[in-house]
């Protein structure tokens, strides 16, 4: 057999990542947040820019939800709570592959 | 130090209003403290894993409670707010040009930030608001909302407006 050292590289970044993998944390749309609410809150929670956290929140309206967070998932679950102190609708799911 | 506080002029019909809204509010939270009795209370605490049972089970057991609990001191922050003020004294039924200024320091905002939002989300669950569109503008109820969403705009302009 001869070992093949690239793939053997490769076959380990694999398993670091099935190993440990990424959560999010996602908010989604409500008809009753304000605008200005939802970017205040990215502002002052993420430290976003006034454009970064623009963004996220017309995204959000648009297209129903936004990635805001991506971590660890204990790290996701404080960001979730953190937005349900807010009241925002958020929630932590598994990043989709 | 002034220069940290946010000033916020209303008058002493939306005082009482305001208080009367918030003190529903706290009873609200006081007599519900599993979510699922109400939709509205259901709605500040809302479900971190809808495609996973057993998770939303262990988060909501380990964050819910504390959350209802700052949800009361927020709103208890915001009643001794306007007592400090004194703008809760005097005529029940106050002339409408009767304004008060009440002084918020940087932690009475985030309090009175998260309370309006909170109690338009309740009204709103009441209101039966589902959809961006949802709202009409003959009931009464709607006004409320609105007002306290006019509130709450005002006072992120005030902090935000740099």
């Amino acid at each position: 057999m001869l070992a093949h050292p690239e793939l053997d590289e490769d076959l380990r970044i694999d398993e670091a990542v099935a190993d440990d993998p990424v959560w999010q944390t996602v908010v989604w749309n409500d008809p009753v947040n304000l605008m200005s609410y939802v970017v205040h809150v990215f502002r002052e929670y993420f430290g976003f820019s006034r454009d970064e956290a623009s963004r996220r929140m017309l995204a959000v309206h648009h297209e129903g939800h936004a990635v805001v967070a991506e971590g660890a998932r204990e790290q996701m679950e404080l960001h979730a709570q953190a937005m349900h102190d807010y009241g925002l609708w958020a929630t932590v799911r598994r990043a989709p592959r | 130090m002034t220069a940290d506080l946010v000033m916020l002029t209303i008058t002493r019909i939306e005082a009482h209003h305001l208080a009367d809204l918030v003190g529903q509010f706290v009873a609200l939270l006081d007599e519900t403290d599993a979510s699922a009795a109400d939709p509205a209370v259901a709605r500040l605490v809302p479900d971190a894993y809808p495609d996973d049972a057993e998770a939303g089970r262990e988060f909501r057991h380990a964050t819910e409670h504390e959350l209802l609990g700052r949800r009361t001191a927020d709103a208890q922050r915001l009643l001794s707010d306007l007592t400090t003020a004194s703008a809760l004294e005097g005529d029940p039924e106050p002339a409408v040009e009767d304004v008060v200024d009440v002084a918020l320091a940087p932690d009475a905002v985030r309090a009175w930030l998260r309370t309006l939002a909170a109690l338009r989300l309740v009204i709103a669950s009441r209101l039966g608001v589902d959809a961006d569109d949802d709202h009409d503008h003959d009931d009464p109820r709607f006004a409320v909302y609105d007002w306290l969403g006019y509130r709450l705009d005002g006072l992120l302009a005030a902090i935000d407006g740099d």
